[in-house]
């Protein structure tokens, strides 16, 4: 089949899209790079879906595990690093704690994300929380509500972390600066404004 | 140790706790001393920091940044107490990488470097919970002779939540389809632990989600909320604030967005065993959670 077909109607070409996998649109590298930073043998996978029955993000959206495993086994890399579910993972393990096959499909999906990052497809509330580490080394910043509990409570209003120690922050964004993350945060949230 | 017997750790605070809910810390060092253990501040530790935000978009800033916190307690030469399951995936996972991966821990001491620190691999991680459960440190009768104010007749269920226990082959707690433990700790203060569908998934809030797509995180808390119904729960425990804040602000949201009332109380098991340790609810700021509770209060006090 054609790859194009050059309809007159965009929408119609759109929807008869061809849909074949093509050796072409695969990066054999994306599984390796996949493997590296995910520390998990990805190309066991044999498909048999336990994952996706393990999944709390699956029965209530389009989100499936096992569908990325098979991306990233295929080296699509595209497809997986630009689809939107790819941030509904929750992280829970549980996918993890049954594969037949012991590998890590959580991994497998921070690893796409560290590499969707690198392109800077990057969810604002991720970058927000860089943010305000950056700021204050919290994630989840005091309030002056919170302080007035913390003193009823015979606490003191900062906690014993960089909070009350503030000269322990420059070490942190040191650290953050190193990877010119601060720098990308800013850029991405102010572009996305 | 000290020369009390007391066993001392070097708490690892984190955000939530200090920063939400406030008698969940006030309540970890004052149970604690009740039960031998001493927790010591961990001057300028940071944020854990959140695995899913960080780790999702660098693992190696994740591993480098959690490690700097660490190293703090290697400085006092103490081993780190937590209380907060999400801490734990950061700072216990990290420390047990760098540990036992040599080109990890050569890249993260090249970047602790530029602020004259160094990962060492001298210290140990542990969730103030296992503590509480080992036998050689603390122990169910230890913690059952603590208690001086019984929960008796109040149904708890347990919400384990996922990084404490899982991955299981990262981790040494065994079984993670139905564990039994925590409602141990519980039985151990005289309430009823209750049984539930899917005890083991997720709150929903992790990974981000929380903060990516709101409706579908507290769809899966949700579902937790219908099977808790189910049992008659007085209250639910668990031992991370992340999770505390996703049931208890959580089911205020759900009652936004969905329509749904539940009203149960949502307690961390540091806040229990401090009602039954005899603490006052205002020594614990119950006032500050989201979800009234007072029903629970009543059926204990
Ligand atoms: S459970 Fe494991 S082997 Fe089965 S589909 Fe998922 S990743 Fe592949
Ligand atoms: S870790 Fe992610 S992919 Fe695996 S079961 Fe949990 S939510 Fe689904």
């Amino acid at each position: 089949m054609a790859r194009s077909k050059n309809y007159q109607d965009p929408k119609l070409e759109e929807k008869l899209k061809d849909r074949k996998y093509y050796a072409t649109d695969s990066n054999p590298d994306f599984l390796k790079e996949v493997e590296k930073i995910g520390q998990t043998i990805a190309h066991m996978c044999y498909q048999c879906g336990t994952c996706t029955g393990s999944c709390p993000s699956a029965p209530r959206s389009s989100y499936r595990i096992r569908l990325f495993m098979r991306k990233a086994v295929l080296g699509l890399e595209e497809e997986a690093l630009t689809d939107p579910d790819l941030w509904l993972c929750t992280t829970c393990y549980s996918c993890t704690d049954r594969c037949p096959r012991d590998i890590a499909p959580t991994d497998v999906i921070m690893a796409m994300r560290n590499l969707a990052a690198k392109r800077d497809i990057v969810p604002r509330n991720f970058l927000q929380t860089v943010q305000l580490i950056y700021k204050s080394g919290h994630g989840v910043p005091n309030n002056d509500v919170n302080r007035a509990a913390r003193v009823k409570l015979g606490l003191e209003a900062e906690p014993e972390t960089t909070h009350k120690y503030p000269e322990y922050i420059p070490g942190i964004q040191k650290i953050i600066d190193h990877y010119e993350l601060k720098a990308k945060a800013d850029r991405l949230v102010a572009q996305g404004e | 140790m000290s020369g009390n017997n007391m066993r001392q750790y070097a708490f690892f605070l984190g955000c939530i706790a200090p920063n939400r809910y406030p008698g969940i810390e006030a309540a970890a060092i004052k149970t604690s001393k009740k039960v031998g253990i001493e927790l010591l501040p961990l001057k300028g530790a940071s944020c854990c920091p959140a695995p899913g935000a960080f780790g999702s978009i660098d693992l190696n800033i994740w591993y480098a940044m959690a490690a700097r916190n660490v190293v703090l307690a290697e400085q006092m030469n103490m081993d780190i107490a937590l209380i907060c399951n999400g801490c734990y995936k950061s700072i216990y996972e990290v420390n047990h990488k760098l540990k036992h991966n040599d080109e990890l821990r050569d890249g993260v001491n090249e970047v602790l470097k530029e602020i004259d620190m160094e990962f060492k691999g001298t210290v140990d991680v542990w969730h103030l919970a296992e503590l509480y459960y080992d036998p050689e440190i603390v122990g169910i009768k230890k913690l059952a002779d603590s208690v001086t104010r019984p929960l008796t007749g109040a149904k708890i269920a347990v919400h384990y939540g996922c990084h404490l226990m899982k991955p299981k082959k990262e981790r040494h707690f065994g079984n993670t389809e139905n564990p039994m433990w925590i409602e141990e700790l519980v039985a151990a203060l005289g309430a009823e632990p209750v049984q539930y569908r899917n005890k083991m998934q997720c709150c929903g809030a992790g990974g981000g989600v929380r903060g990516y797509d709101l409706a579908h995180a507290l769809d899966i808390t949700n579902e937790k909320m219908i099977n808790l119904q189910e049992v008659g729960a007085d209250a639910l425990t668990e031992v991370c604030p992340f999770c505390q804040l996703q049931y208890d602000r959580g089911q205020i949201e759900i009652q936004e967005k969905f329509g749904s009332t539940y009203g149960l109380p949502v307690l961390h098991y540091n806040e229990l065993l401090g009602l039954a340790q005899g603490m006052n609810p205002d020594e614990l700021a119950l006032d500050l959670h989201a979800v009234d509770v007072e029903p629970f209060l009543k059926k204990i006090l």
